[in-house]
């Protein structure tokens, strides 16, 4: 069963055409990636899904319901890692999780969630002394808090070092594993070979290529998805 | 409006965190009242000074938590993306509005009841007249002073630029209102001047309640309509 279904989805900044007609189908359960060069429109197909941005043309449906219309209904069923999000420098990890459960209907245990991310340590550590690492694990606590359904992580493991891109890896696969659906914006093809059950590349504002990992590097002819991905969008390094 | 205890707490514990904020809300008015207190005496008319001083104290507390320290919080939670992040949470405006609001009324509420205690340890203040009346005159104050903060907040793009016009608006309206200065002391063409600024209806009416004079229903009318005003507006003008 698909959750998100997005068809013809247009978006334009001014004069600066993001999205030029995005169509693309997730399914109940998935880790689904977006991958793509910068600027190519994947984080605002995540801000118009997220409710975040008003699309100006194309039809979007999240769980069924089209965020233009129904956004505040939809805002209790998903959750969303942001790039560039922050919290108050002051605010303590227990405060945060507490606050941002309590915006929720049917939030989960903020406490449980302390403990299951790893972050109980951390409880009364403030914002700003956090490393980029721990940062990140607060901010999927934080998109996890609201019990949604679907979660969208954008750029998650920019920025981390290997051990905890590693580590932030299983955390994503325990999500999926709870039965959330996970969309995964990112750069790093090695991320989306192994965890993704499917991806779309995103070139120009237009989805390029749509399907498993498997599939796209048979498609190439390539050895790895870092291969394939060059041959879709006609580059060369 | 769910959890909005919860924030308005939290964020009540992050204005008191931060040295700047409980300095200015907090210490800064005391000291004020020590230096007033060092020429002490009695107003012309003959009220002792501590009596008008506590009052007049207090619109200043509230006007600096109004319009310096939550438009500066408001408009850094914008430009650090603190307020991007609320966006995808079900959380409104209105109710990012009231928790900031509320948090740095309760800050005002910590200032004016440490000048109250400093006034009755140290200085004989004669306590307040009619109660009631000043604190319907104060939470006046506190919306429509607030709401104003609140419009500034949401117009203003950087934390550090809230500050500046938070600063430029905020000390010449406490000069030119009384809530410095008493208004008795004040040359008739300033005190003129400062009866134009949203603050004074706050001075007037506090200062009457806590004396035990008739609040005139028209300072009251005045503070009503700037809240519903501004307060509209800054919910219009209002950029995540």
């Amino acid at each position: 069963m698909a959750v998100i279904e997005i068809n013809g989805l247009q978006k334009s900044y001014r004069t600066h055409k993001a999205l030029d007609s995005v169509t693309l189908t997730v399914e109940r359960g998935e880790i689904f990636g977006i991958l793509g060069p910068n600027g190519a429109g994947k984080t605002t197909v995540v801000e118009c899904a997220s409710g975040l941005r008003k699309p100006d043309g194309g039809t979007l449906r999240v769980l069924g319901m089209d965020p233009r219309t129904r956004r505040r209904e939809l805002l209790q069923r998903i959750g969303a890692q942001l790039q560039e999000a922050a919290l108050p420098d002051a605010i303590k990890v227990g405060e945060a999780l507490q606050m941002y459960a309590s915006f929720y209907d049917k939030p989960a245990d903020w406490r449980a969630l302390m403990q299951e991310w790893g972050l109980a340590e951390k409880k009364r550590a403030r914002f700003a002394g956090l490393s980029g690492g721990w940062k990140q694990r607060l901010f999927i606590a934080l998109a996890l808090v609201g019990n949604p359904e679907v979660v969208f992580l954008d750029e998650l493991t920019t920025g981390l070092d290997p051990d905890a891109r590693r580590l932030t890896w299983g955390l994503i696969r325990d999500m999926r594993d709870r039965g959330v659906t996970v969309v995964l914006v990112t750069h790093f093809m090695d991320e989306a070979e192994a965890l993704c059950d499917r991806i779309a590349v995103i070139d120009q504002g237009r989805v390029v290529h749509e399907g498993s990992p498997g599939e796209l590097i048979d498609r190439s002819h390539a050895d790895s998805l870092e291969d394939a991905y060059f041959t879709l969008i006609e580059r060369t390094v | 409006m769910k959890g909005l205890g919860n924030v308005i707490a939290i964020e009540l514990k992050l204005a008191v965190r931060d040295p700047m904020a409980a300095f200015f809300a907090l210490a800064f008015p005391a000291v004020i009242l020590w230096v007033k207190m060092r020429n002490g005496g009695t107003l012309p008319g003959g009220l002792p000074a501590i009596d008008a001083l506590v009052p007049m104290l207090s619109v200043f507390v509230v006007g600096l938590a109004s319009l310096v320290v939550l438009p500066a919080t408001l408009a850094q939670y914008r430009e650090r993306h603190v307020l991007k992040r609320l966006r995808a949470t079900p959380a409104s405006s209105t109710m990012i509005f009231g928790a900031q609001w509320a948090a740095h009324m309760l800050l005002a509420v910590l200032g004016t009841a440490l000048l109250t205690v400093i006034g009755l340890a140290a200085y004989g203040l004669s306590g307040p007249a009619n109660l009631a009346d000043v604190v319907l005159a104060w939470v006046l104050g506190a919306l429509s002073l607030g709401s104003i903060g609140l419009l500034i907040g949401a117009l203003v793009p950087s934390g550090r630029a809230a500050t500046v016009i938070g600063l430029a608006v905020f000390f010449p309206m406490v000069f030119v209102s009384g809530a410095m200065s008493a208004r008795e002391t004040l040359p008739e063409s300033m005190r003129s001047i400062g009866d134009l600024t949203p603050m004074a209806p706050a001075v007037q009416a506090i200062r009457a309640g806590w004396e035990g004079h008739p609040v005139s229903p028209l300072t009251l009318a005045v503070m009503a309509a700037i809240f519903i005003v501004a307060g509209g507006a800054a919910l219009k003008a209002f950029r995540w």
